[in-house]
């Protein structure tokens, strides 16, 4: 995006210099540098603007998808994903787990630490490590900022011009004063509705940020005290099932899993002194097997 | 004669209490590997086992995986375990090209009124259009924050479970 701007701008530039004759490619540059720094300071966001794109893709995703009808549940996943959440390196957002009511297997992580995971999912898990594995893993895509990562950097322009603007409109606002925290929230409804429209979860995030995910996603989980092996048996699970083309499923967003068991193959051997924590198999199915 | 009598009849049983969605679980060695009678790196080896040998999963969990192979059941390691994707999922069955004439009959949009294919029933699906089309329901988000666990009560679960914090480093070299 930045390169592509940087070219227009010299473009631009040449096109005058044949028109009239001297060319400061110094100048130009410097123009070029400002703009993109300008632009830069646009696209990073603050951890308020953060949280409230999160909550307004988290609201549509709630829109696609309600909450599964167990408070139990949602109050068994809230408290493993919080303590896993406390041993990452961004204890102190607002982390909130919910569990959608679909069949379908899958798991989204929001900006400013929403998570949602599917019931498919959890009840296809044999145990809290599993889990733990699995929310370690979105833990870590938040704490990496990938989402925004891949917000920022999409190619597609009028999405980036759309969040760009959106959030631009909102500092004005802000440095006007008063208003600050519903123009935030505008912005980032506007923002997450573009960004929806446009298909942002069904596209799948680079395979890098997957592994890291993953790797972070182990180490998260294995500081909370469980097994560490606890993805790694998630993914053996996922890795018998086929992906369908009309199921918005993580089959068809990530890497196989049988890959990504390999990468983990790695970071495993760091944490295998702690393979004999607890798994606690008995607490999830009584939670999870509870659950209509 | 006696003893493999027992040992047929303790893995009939380990068979029979493993869960289901285990007992048609297929996997192939990517490696060669041991089969060993725990899981454990130090355990006894019952069998070896070359690369893409078939092996029926009877339990996951930890860095080892219950199996049965040639007859035999034991420990491999999960790294030493490829799994065939072969199990269709309960909302990829249903619905899709081939079937969108007879959703159409059904006057379903929504996948979670598509028939199902394959055994499940009342198959609560969720489509890339689901996706797409969401309009934002802010009284669910309001609802799901009003689960959120505050820092005290996640520790309270933590011991609970015997949950111990330990200290490890971030992976190094980070993405690749």
């Amino acid at each position: 995006m930045k390169r592509i701007f940087l070219v227009t701008l010299l473009g631009a530039c040449t096109a005058a210099n044949a028109q009239f004759g001297g060319f400061d490619l110094g100048k130009a540059l410097d123009i070029g540098r400002k703009v993109v720094e300008n632009k830069d300071a646009v696209k990073e966001y603050t951890q308020d603007e953060e949280i409230a794109l999160g909550d307004a893709l988290t609201a549509s995703v709630l829109g696609a998808s309600p909450l599964h009808p167990d408070a139990n549940l949602q109050r068994y996943v809230n408290r493993v994903g919080k303590w896993v959440a406390l041993h990452s390196d961004r204890p102190d957002l607002p982390w909130s787990f919910a569990v959608i009511d679909t069949d379908t297997i899958n798991a989204f992580a929001m900006p400013g630490g929403d998570i949602i995971v599917s019931s498919g999912l959890v009840k296809r898990l044999s145990s809290e490590s599993e889990l733990a594995g699995v929310l370690g893993h979105e833990i870590a895509h938040v704490v990496k900022k990938h989402q925004l990562q891949a917000i920022q950097s999409s190619a597609r322009g009028n999405l980036f011009a759309s969040v760009g603007k959106d959030l631009a409109a909102e500092r004005i606002g802000r440095s006007g004063g008063g208003y600050a925290a519903q123009a935030v929230k505008t912005a980032a409804s506007n923002a997450a509705a573009d960004l929806i429209k446009d298909g942002f979860f069904l596209r799948p995030l680079d395979r890098s940020m997957e592994y890291e995910a993953d790797q972070l996603g182990v180490v998260i989980a294995t500081r909370a005290g469980y097994d560490p092996y606890g993805l790694v048996s998630a993914l053996q699970m996922l890795a018998q099932y086929k992906g369908g083309a009309d199921a918005a499923s993580m089959l068809s967003t990530h890497p196989p899993a049988g890959d990504r068991i390999g990468q983990l193959e790695q970071v495993l051997p760091s944490v295998q002194q702690y393979a004999s924590h607890p798994q606690l198999e008995g607490r999830f199915r009584q939670v999870v097997g509870a659950a209509k | 004669m006696r003893r493999m009598g027992l040992r047929t009849f303790l893995v009939v049983s380990l068979l029979a209490i493993a869960p289901a969605v285990f007992a048609q679980e297929q996997a192939f060695t990517n490696r060669s590997t041991e089969l060993r009678d725990r899981g454990a790196a130090d355990a006894r080896v019952v069998a070896s086992l070359p690369e893409n040998t078939a092996v029926k999963v009877l339990a996951r969990g930890g860095g080892w995986t219950r199996v049965e192979a040639n007859g035999q059941s034991g420990w491999v390691s999960v790294f030493a375990l490829r799994f065939p994707a072969t199990v269709e999922t309960g909302s990829s069955s249903a619905g899709g090209s081939a079937l969108s004439g007879i959703t159409s009959l059904f006057g379903g949009g929504r996948s979670a009124d598509k028939p199902a294919t394959i055994a499940t029933t009342g198959i609560r699906g969720l489509s890339p259009e689901d996706l797409k089309n969401a309009s934002p329901d802010n009284a669910a988000l309001a609802k799901m924050q009003g689960y959120r666990a505050d820092k005290p009560a996640a520790e309270r679960f933590a011991r609970e479970g015997k949950l111990a914090t330990v200290s490890v480093d971030e992976p190094q070299g980070g993405r690749r």
